[in-house]
């Protein structure tokens, strides 16, 4: 009798159409939101710093005003980045084994020393250099726990001298050239998890690593807009209008570039028609289609590029307030819109069944392991890193050695350096 | 050597933290990694034993021999000798290891397990023995059918 | 502190670093005790991993879909209740085309309460309807360039030489990449030891000559087991191997399953 009701439930249950795999039939997705959390982070993290290295690389100087929050805002979100990793493992306790025996015919295996590479190596070292010096003036002038942290900051090293400084920038610079590959790397091998799973015809497949590296290089320019503009609201600072608009032309050629990838995607999978084609078709259509079609296409994509590119064609004409609001709108529904996508892949390659046969539909939980607050929580905690980072690193009334944020009303400039 | 030592302060310092960073992981690593790990490949050799060393639910049809050796021999002898004694009478390997314990015991048999193999289905081989239950006989099946010699008369 | 740093403390620094890795021997010592290696006594000593080469064969054509497969895996593997199946048993029933539709076939249905568990019910199409049907035991496809040992990022699952696919549970991590990258759906992530649980074949049977349970209560010798490196006199998987042609579950992916199933149709996958 009993046999008989476990029958009935486990056939009706409105949760699965078609036949899947009875190892599939379970109530969550295997991978839930955490994991889609960690490709936006890292995606964020590697757009941020390829910003940035604008600067230091290719000499766009209109960014400079933006380039130490860029940075900073690439090393508050990476250090957020594991976390939704670690709360996603069934033993996190032996989160360590992946750094003592890593498998390296593993992608998820390189995890552990990329993520220390461009921690320490890359970030964390052109951060001190380009801070250094201020760090030694900062720690002078200021008293108490602050004042602490800044000596700490300076390791020891108080040389100040012009030959310092001429060897800081080198260092810097030598460090963003490294630091382009180094973020590909970082969030090119998530894309590459996914695109090595052969046995998910939605995830496998050779585009999957371009496709992440180019909409993270998207949606990291446009937080770097969104935080520029928060910044200068909170403040109430004069943005620096050309530092906006440069930021806004990269993020327009960016986006088509990453909207051209998609759609090439999109193109071949729909003309080639492989074996999972009419599951995947079915899946995306109901079950994904208000985060692939609203979100990721039309908020995400469409109405940012053309709200962009109207921005390229008829810039001049647009009053300065008016621009910014469409520069704010167009990130604010990128940084969404990419969500999305890595929400599009990640859950939407577990909505259908390896037997290519069922669908699944999935009703996040609240709570628990892989629910909204989780979700919601690790979203925010960059955010407030930042906002520390910040009041430390870019605070208005400590004097600064360059890359100010702001043209007028900004912290004073250092007089020429002191021996 | 000389050159190293004429490094301007920022960089040596940092050499340094690196070179401590690196010593710190390959000691950790060191320490770290379990002792049988890479003896037959990229994994811990002592995890076969442990996983050899579970322990059994099922005994095996040649356990149930030792000491019910007069069902064994007419079992093998009539149409049911393709089955374990355990597919019917449930998992022994607690009452093999406790024989004399009368709490512990075997599942208690029901005409329904006859019907889980016998019931027709069309989805089951042609050559395979089977009855639609209703249209055959609605009483006990051991009635005209003794289990261990399927077509004797009892 | 501008003075630079004194070559004495760097030479200290740097030979401390080296008397520290000479002790390795000391050190060795020292980890052996610290690992609290747990290697059972109880463990089979004349089994040699090499020496084996376990594999399993599935003929369909005798599959009469009891279940009893599936069952004496969760009892004997203390598999959690619930969708977690390391076996199960899939039924096909392909239906017979329309008339006058132009097809060689009607539609295939496919189902597998809990697992078939508890047996199969009544078909849902009539007798008449049905053009085939049949059933399919489905386990750890036993492939050579496994995938999910490729993606495991800590060698927590590996080929053991004797041909099983296994999990370390004391090694694994639970990220679940190994049951994302397995094409046949074999693995699962257990809700109790949040490690990736899959079929072992019983290794803990078969490394003391016992069968798998599957193998041992299955009533017709729909699944064949055997060892490759020591068959026995007429043995039963050498007999399949020579009496059956047969086919692999998605050879496009390049896994090279060893388990070979004989008597099932195109449709399987």
């Amino acid at each position: 009798m009993t046999n008989d009701l476990i029958n009935i439930v486990v056939e009706v249950m409105p949760r699965f159409e078609g036949y899947v795999y009875p190892n599939e039939a379970t109530q969550q997705p295997l991978w839930g939101v955490l994991i889609v959390l960690y490709p936006y982070v890292t995606g964020l993290v590697a757009g941020a710093f390829i910003m940035a290295s604008l600067v230091r690389v290719f000499n766009v100087k209109a960014l400079e005003p933006v380039y130490r929050l860029s940075m900073l805002t690439a090393f508050a979100f990476l250090l957020c980045a594991p976390l939704p990793l670690l709360f996603h493992l069934g033993h996190p306790e032996r989160c360590y084994e992946v750094m003592m025996t890593p498998h390296l015919t593993s992608p998820m295996a390189i995890f552990g020393f990329v993520y220390a590479w461009y921690l320490m190596a890359v970030l964390l070292l052109e951060l001190w250099f380009d801070y250094r010096r201020d760090f030694v003036e900062w720690s002078d002038s200021t008293s108490g726990f602050q004042g602490l942290l800044y000596r700490f900051f300076t390791v020891g090293v108080t040389d100040v001298s012009d030959s310092a400084v001429q060897l800081d920038h080198k260092t810097g610079h030598i460090l963003s050239i490294v630091g382009i590959p180094s973020a590909f790397l970082l969030h090119g091998y998530v894309g590459f998890i996914f695109g090595s799973v052969k046995a998910n015809p939605w995830w496998g497949n050779v585009l999957m690593p371009i496709i992440f590296i180019m909409s993270a290089m998207v949606s990291g320019i446009a937080l770097c807009v969104f935080n520029y503009l928060v910044l200068s609201w909170i403040r109430r600072k004069t943005v620096d209008m050309k530092c906006l608009d440069v930021m806004g032309m990269f993020l327009f050629y960016a986006l088509v570039v990453d909207a051209a990838i998609e759609a090439l995607d999109w193109i071949h999978r729909i003309y080639s028609a492989e074996e999972g084609f009419q599951v995947m078709q079915y899946m995306a259509r109901e079950k994904l289609f208000y985060t692939l079609s609203l979100g990721q296409v039309t908020c995400g994509t469409l109405v940012p590029l053309i709200l962009l590119g109207l921005l390229q064609l008829v810039r001049r004409r647009v009053p300065e307030l008016h621009r910014r609001r469409m520069y704010f709108t167009s990130a604010s529904l990128i940084l969404m819109g990419v969500l999305a996508m890595r929400w599009n892949v990640v859950i939407g390659g577990q909505l259908f069944s390896k037997s290519l046969r069922g669908v699944m539909g999935y009703k996040m939980e609240f709570a628990g392991q892989e629910g909204w607050f989780m979700g919601a929580v690790l979203l925010c905690l960059p955010f407030v890193l930042l906002t520390v980072m910040v009041k430390l690193f870019l605070s208005e009334r400590l004097p600064t050695s360059g890359h100010i944020p702001h043209r007028e009303g900004g912290p004073p400039a250092f007089s020429p350096a002191k021996t | 050597m000389r050159r190293l030592f004429k490094m301007p302060p920022q960089l040596f310092r940092i050499f340094l933290l690196a070179v401590g960073i690196v010593v710190a992981y390959s000691i950790a690593r060191y320490f770290l990694t379990p002792a049988s790990f890479g003896e037959y490949g990229w994994y811990r050799g002592a995890a076969l034993a442990e996983m050899a060393t579970r322990d059994r639910v099922y005994a095996g049809k040649q356990a149930c021999e030792e000491c019910h050796s007069d069902e064994y021999q007419k079992l093998i002898k009539h149409e049911h000798k393709g089955l374990s004694c355990e597919a019917c009478h449930g998992p022994g390997e607690a009452h093999v290891q406790n024989p004399d314990n009368p709490d512990v015991k075997m599942a208690v048999l029901h005409y329904s397990l006859c019907l889980r193999c016998h019931e027709a289905n069309p989805s089951r081989p042609k050559w395979h023995k089977q009855i639609v239950s209703k249209n055959h006989y609605t009483g006990k099946c051991t009635e005209c059918h003794v289990p261990h010699s399927p077509s004797e008369v009892p | 502190m501008n003075r630079p740093v004194s070559r004495r403390s760097i030479i200290g620094k740097l030979g401390a670093v080296v008397a520290g890795v000479l002790a390795a021997p000391a050190a060795k010592a020292a980890k052996a005790v610290a690992q609290k290696l747990l290697v059972s006594a109880d463990a089979p000593k004349d089994y040699h991993p090499t020496a084996h080469k376990w594999l399993m064969a599935i003929d369909a054509n005798r599959c009469i879909g009891c279940g009893l497969c599936a069952e004496a895996c969760k009892r004997e593997n203390h598999v959690p209740e619930g969708p977690y199946f390391r076996t199960w048993v899939e039924r096909y029933i392909i239906t017979k085309p329309k008339p006058g539709s132009g097809a060689a076939r009607g539609e295939t249905l496919v189902d597998c309460p809990n697992g078939g568990i508890n047996g199969y019910p009544e078909a849902p199409v009539l007798k008449e309807e049905i053009q085939h049907s049949f059933f399919v035991p489905k386990l750890c496809n036993l492939c050579q360039h496994s995938p999910c040992v490729q993606v495991c990022p800590v060698g927590a699952t590996f080929d053991a030489p004797d041909g099983a696919v296994l999990i370390d549970p004391k090694y694994c991590i639970g990220c679940g990449f190994c049951i994302q990258a397995c094409p046949y759906g074999c693995r699962f992530l257990s809700p109790v030891t949040k490690t990736a649980e899959k079929c072992t074949l019983c290794y803990h049977r078969i490394t003391r000559g016992l069968k798998p349970a599957c193998v041992e209560v299955c009533p017709t010798q729909a699944r064949i087991f055997g060892d490759l490196k020591n068959p026995v006199p007429d043995d039963p998987l050498q007999q399949f191997y020579q009496n059956n042609l047969v086919i692999a579950l998605k050879p496009h992916l390049g896994t090279e399953p060893r388990l070979f199933y004989a008597g099932i149709d195109k449709e399987v996958r």
